[in-house]
Parts: C-alpha cells; structure tokens; sequence
C-alpha cells in the first residue's frame, strides 16, 4: 500500500541522517538534559524536593486543574461537534471558526483578557465580588478557565472532520429504527468516534497540564497555593533551585512521554482495526 | 397499510423540490418513484419517512394523518441507497438494533431476539454472515442486511432510496427479481426510488414519473411505456428518435425524406416532430410507397437477440437514427457496404409545435 520507497542513493541517505541530527539535537537532547541535571546530585535530593511541600501542592493543584478541564472540553467538543456537523443553520460556519480562537491567540492574550473582565477590577469581577463575594482571579476557579479556555478546540477539532466523513445516514437509519436521540448518540455516534474522542482527550490532557501562558497571568503566583508544576518550575528556576527545577520539569517530561505513548497506542489501534477490515475483505 | 400523499410543497432554499405533490398508494403496493435526478423523487420518499418535514401538505397511513409524527413513532422501514449500515456492529447486531430500541415493556427477550435475527437473516439468505461486520460484506449482502434490518419491526411500510443504484449489473437483476418476490411474500406497502427505467418497469405494480417537483404520469408499468401522458414521459421511458420536418396535411417531409400520415387533422399544418422507439421501425432495401427515409448503414451492436443499428440519413434530418431489429430479419437484410436503406416505420409519435403530444400514427 504504501508508496514511499526505501532511499538508496547518497544525499537520500543523507537527508535522513540530516533529520535524525535534528530530533537528536532538538529533541532527545534536552530531554536526556532535563533527567540528568534532575539527577545531577543523587537520587536522594530528587526525593526530598519531590516531596517539599510546593512540589506537592504544585502537583495536586495540576492534576485537579486538569481533572475539571478534561470532563468540561470532552462535553463542550462533543456538543459542539454535533452542532457543527449534524445541523444546518445560519452562523455554522461563523461557529466553527470560532472554536479555533484558543489555537491563534497568545495564551497571555487570553489570560490578561480574563483577568480584564472577571478580575477585581474587572465588570463581571467586580459584580460578583459585590454580590455573592465571590474572587475568581488569582485562585483556582480563573486558573482552570483559562485552562478550559486554551484547551477548548482540541476535542473538537479531532471530532469535527471525522463526523462531518462519517455523515447523518447512520444516525437516521437508528432513529427510524425506533431509536431516541440520545440512544442514536449513545449507540450509534459515541461507538463511531470513541477513538477519536480519546485521542483528543489525551490532547487537552497534555495541554492542560502543561499550560504555562495563560495559567502564569491568572495565578497571580501565591506560593504554596496557586502554582501549578509548570509555575513551580520557573519559580524553583529563579530561585537558583536547579535540583528543584529540574526534577519539576523532569515530572512534566513524564507526563508528557506518557501521554505521546497513548496517543501513538491509541493511533495504532486505530490503524489496526481499519487494516484488520480491510484485510477480511480481500 | 395505504399511504396518501396530499398536496406536498417542498423547498430548499426558494428552489422548489416538490410542487403541488398528491398520490395514493393502495395498500400492498409495490410503487416506483420513476425521474431523473433533481426531480424530487428521494425528497417525497424521505418526506413519507419522516425525515423532512413539507412545507405544506399531508402524509396519511390508512387515511391516518402522520404528518407532524415523529419518525421514530411512523414505524416505516427504510433502506437507505448506501445502506447505512451501523458499521460498528455485526450482520446480526445490526438486524437486532430495532428490537433492543423498544421500550422495556415491548422489548424481547435474549432469546426471541436472537431467534427473530436469525428468521429475517434466512428470509435475506444472509444466515451464515450473522458474526460479520458490514465492512467484510459485498454490495449485494450489505442490501440484504439493510432490509432484514427494515424489516425487523415488521413495518406496514417499506421505503427504499435507489435499492439498487450501488450494484453492479448482474447483482441488481437477480436482488430486483428477488425483491419482488419478497414482496408479495411479506404484506407490505412498498415504495422505491429510482432513475432506472427498466427497473421500475420491471418490478413495479404502479409507476409514478416524476420531473422538476411535479407529478408527469401515473399508471401501471404498460400505461405509461404505451400511452405516455406528456412528452416528458415519452422522452424518459426509452431511446427515441425525433424526426423533424413540415407537414401539410398529408404528407411530412424533410429533405429527401418522405412520409404520407393521416393524421385526421389532429396536426395542423406547418413544423411537425415525430418521435420514433427504435424497435417501432424495420428496415427494406426499397422505399415504400407510403415511406421514403433513405438511411446508411453507421455502426452495429449485436447483443442477445436483437441487432441495434446506428444509421445516418441521407440527404435529410441530422443525427444518428437508433433502430433495433431482430437476428432472424438482420441476416435477411445482409446490406453491403454504403449500400442505402429504407426505414420503415411502423408507428411514430406525434408532437406537434407547441410541444404537446399529439396522436399516434401509423404510415400508410
């Protein structure tokens, strides 16, 4: 199937080791880098400052940041999906474009502009705090909307193509059945994309724990209380606390690696399952 | 259960698909949507479901009004022209979907479930394929697990959007001959789409022509081949030739070419087309007295037992002429090379200026 050939002359074979290099460099490098420095004065320093206080508040903070984050983008893409894909109205297409705002803009942009409009200072800031004195900046509850907010477009993103592919006729065919809708979305859409769907969770996943951006404007930096790793990082890198830093970012680069190897699983099943078909059929 | 259809108006977009709609079909009917394509014939059949809602107009089942039901309570089985298979699930899970669907009170149990799938799978002679999924099927068994799947719920209804507009040649003869029997095995109103002409002359009792939104012709198969209602009609069932010339009273003619009609005065004088079947004609190595179309031989195509034959007139009209003669009078003919023939027409079609039909003729 594949078209691709084997490269068999010189400056093919050249070309490859030029982006081997490159990963190498570019890549690999820095990651062996962060590991090696985290370790740089034993093992033991590595388990102390994993278990300072901050590293542990940094740690809760990013995983309950991301444990919100998740659950409200999976049902915000999978709704917008469906929107964007299963009606046809006025404004679809302004619709779909606006879902990508979060992938063009600067992620300080975003945070400044909520910190403009829920911070103390700001119009709905300021009517909450008058009202129900309620502080969304500068705690968790603006940590986790910026981060919903940078992380938005992922899940849907991964759904729309794949939906608008797979069209309406089957979910018409369940409801001709007798189906209602939410048991045509249920058994018939939700089996259709689940793969897609847990791809583009382990994408806002990633993105959510690594959101640096917008999270470093909104936090306003309480320590011990409002930094999450990727904060903690470059506080512990300021501070000269290269053990610290580094075992923080070592932390992060876990994630990460785990994250890339559940996307590239998911990927292969993917693959395989469509092969697996196309095989029983020749 | 008999379906009506009254006064449907349907539009996308100010472009009106159907206009002014009104049909009834007889319980136990099997009805062909006959048009090209643009001309509303999946609109209505999706509009009957309940999967578009008309504009104006009525659906009634057993003089029931169904118009604003929902599509899930119509309980119409509905075979979709790519099948629409849940690809996710087995032949056999597939054909269950619309009994796990029933509310708790109604639904089978395990058991009656999994004997009623197997009951529909031998019915479609799918029997064997219950553990496959869709994507190991082929065209013809895909169309097979659709209708078991229409059929589960045992519906008084059965819509069907080109059931054999995916299949290749063979395929589609043997599943229309079968459709057809399986319609008169199960009681069932059946209503099918499609741009076939052959296919709905073969496997409907009622043809419905259908162009532009509009309704051309409604009657058996024979009715509307025999006597077509509109030039439309004429046009869409089968190839014709349109002859043009001028007529005066007696006689038509366009250039060399000569034909003596009586026409009763039913065609005024003046430009006059005749429509001509290709098999409404034969060919002699002489003119007749009544007929003189001199015609050369183009091209050949032998196949079963008929013999089609282009020819180019000479000296008259434009265009390839389209005529089919049986072996037996081909062999006899044996023409030699650039030799001149004679068409002889035996019955032509009128169509007078204005573009209406006007009687049928016969040279003589």
């Amino acid at each position: 199937m594949s078209s691709a050939n084997r490269p068999h002359k010189w400056h093919q074979w050249t070309l490859v080791a030029a982006a081997f290099a490159a990963v190498v460099v570019l890549l690999v490098l820095p990651l062996v880098v962060i590991f090696a420095e985290a370790f740089a004065q034993g093992a033991g320093m590595v388990a102390s400052n994993l278990t300072s206080g901050d590293m542990i508040g940094a740690i809760q903070l990013t995983v309950i940041v991301a444990l919100i984050t998740v659950p409200v983008n999976l049902v915000f893409g999978v709704l917008l999906a469906w929107c964007v894909t299963r009606y046809e109205f006025r404004g679809r297409k302004l619709l779909s474009t606006l879902i990508d705002i979060p992938f063009a803009m600067s992620p300080v942009v975003a945070g400044l502009c909520y910190l403009v409009v829920y911070g103390g200072q700001g119009l709905v800031g300021q009517w909450l705090d008058d009202q129900f004195d309620v502080q969304l900046m500068f705690a968790l509850p603006g940590m986790v909307m910026v981060t919903v907010f940078v992380t938005c477009p992922y899940v849907a993103r991964v759904l729309i193509p794949l939906m608008q592919s797979q069209g309406t006729e089957e979910e018409e065919a369940a409801i001709l059945l007798g189906a209602s809708g939410w048991q045509a979305f249920w058994y018939v859409t939700l089996p259709r994309i689940r793969w897609a769907l847990l791809y583009g969770v382990v994408l806002t996943n990633a993105r959510a724990v690594g959101e640096f951006g917008a999270v470093s404007v909104v936090s306003g930096l309480i320590r011990g209380e409002t930094l999450t790793l990727p904060l903690l990082i470059q506080m512990l890198n300021e501070d000269y606390n290269t053990v610290g830093a580094f075992t923080a970012a070592g932390l992060l680069a876990a994630m990460a690696l785990v994250t890339l190897l559940l996307k590239t699983v998911l990927e292969w099943r993917q693959s395989s399952k469509l092969n697996a078909a196309e095989e029983t059929l020749t | 259960m008999s379906i009506r259809v009254d006064g449907i108006r349907k539009t996308f977009g100010g472009f009106a698909a159907l206009d002014d709609i009104s049909l009834n079909m007889p319980q136990g009917e099997l009805v062909g949507l006959l048009g090209p394509s643009g001309s509303g014939k999946t609109t209505l059949l999706r509009i009957i479901a309940g999967l578009e809602k008309p504009d104006q107009g009525r659906v009634l089942f057993n003089e029931r009004d169904v118009t604003t039901l929902d599509v899930r309570h119509r309980k119409v089985g509905f075979v979709f022209q790519q099948y629409a298979l849940f690809r996710h699930l087995t032949v056999a899970d597939n054909v269950a979907f619309g009994l796990r669907m029933l509310p708790r009170g109604q639904r089978p149990g395990r058991d009656a479930v999994r004997a009623r799938v197997r009951e529909l799978l031998e019915l479609v002679q799918m029997d064997t394929m219950a553990g496959r999924y869709p994507a190991q099927l082929s065209g013809g068994q895909k169309q097979r697990v659709a209708l078991a799947r229409a059929l589960a719920l045992e519906p008084e209804v059965l819509l069907l959007d080109e059931p054999f507009g995916a299949l290749d040649a063979k395929v589609r003869k043997e599943l229309r001959r079968w459709l057809r029997h399986l319609h008169e095995q199960i009681s069932v109103t059946s209503v099918f789409v499609t741009h076939d002409q052959e296919e709905a002359m073969e496997v409907s009792d009622q043809v419905v022509v259908m162009s532009q939104g509009h309704i051309e012709q409604i009657g058996s198969p024979l009715t509307v081949y025999e006597q077509p209602a509109s030039r439309f009609v004429f046009d869409f069932l089968g190839h014709i030739n349109a002859l043009e010339g001028l007529y005066d009273g007696a006689v038509w003619q366009s250039g060399e070419a000569r034909l003596r009609l009586d026409t009763h005065g039913a065609c005024p004088d003046g430009a006059l087309t005749l429509y001509l079947r290709p098999h409404e004609a034969t060919l002699a190595k002489a003119p007749a007295e009544h007929a003189h179309l001199p015609v050369k031989l183009a091209a050949r195509s032998v196949f079963g037992g008929t013999v089609t034959l282009e020819l180019e007139p000479r000296g008259w009209g434009s265009g390839v002429l389209e005529v089919e003669l049986d072996r037996d009078t081909w062999a006899a003919l044996a023409p030699g090379r650039d030799e001149t023939l004679y068409l002889l027409p035996r019955s032509l079609q009128t169509v007078t200026c204005d573009g209406d039909l006007g009687p049928r003729v016969a040279p003589a």
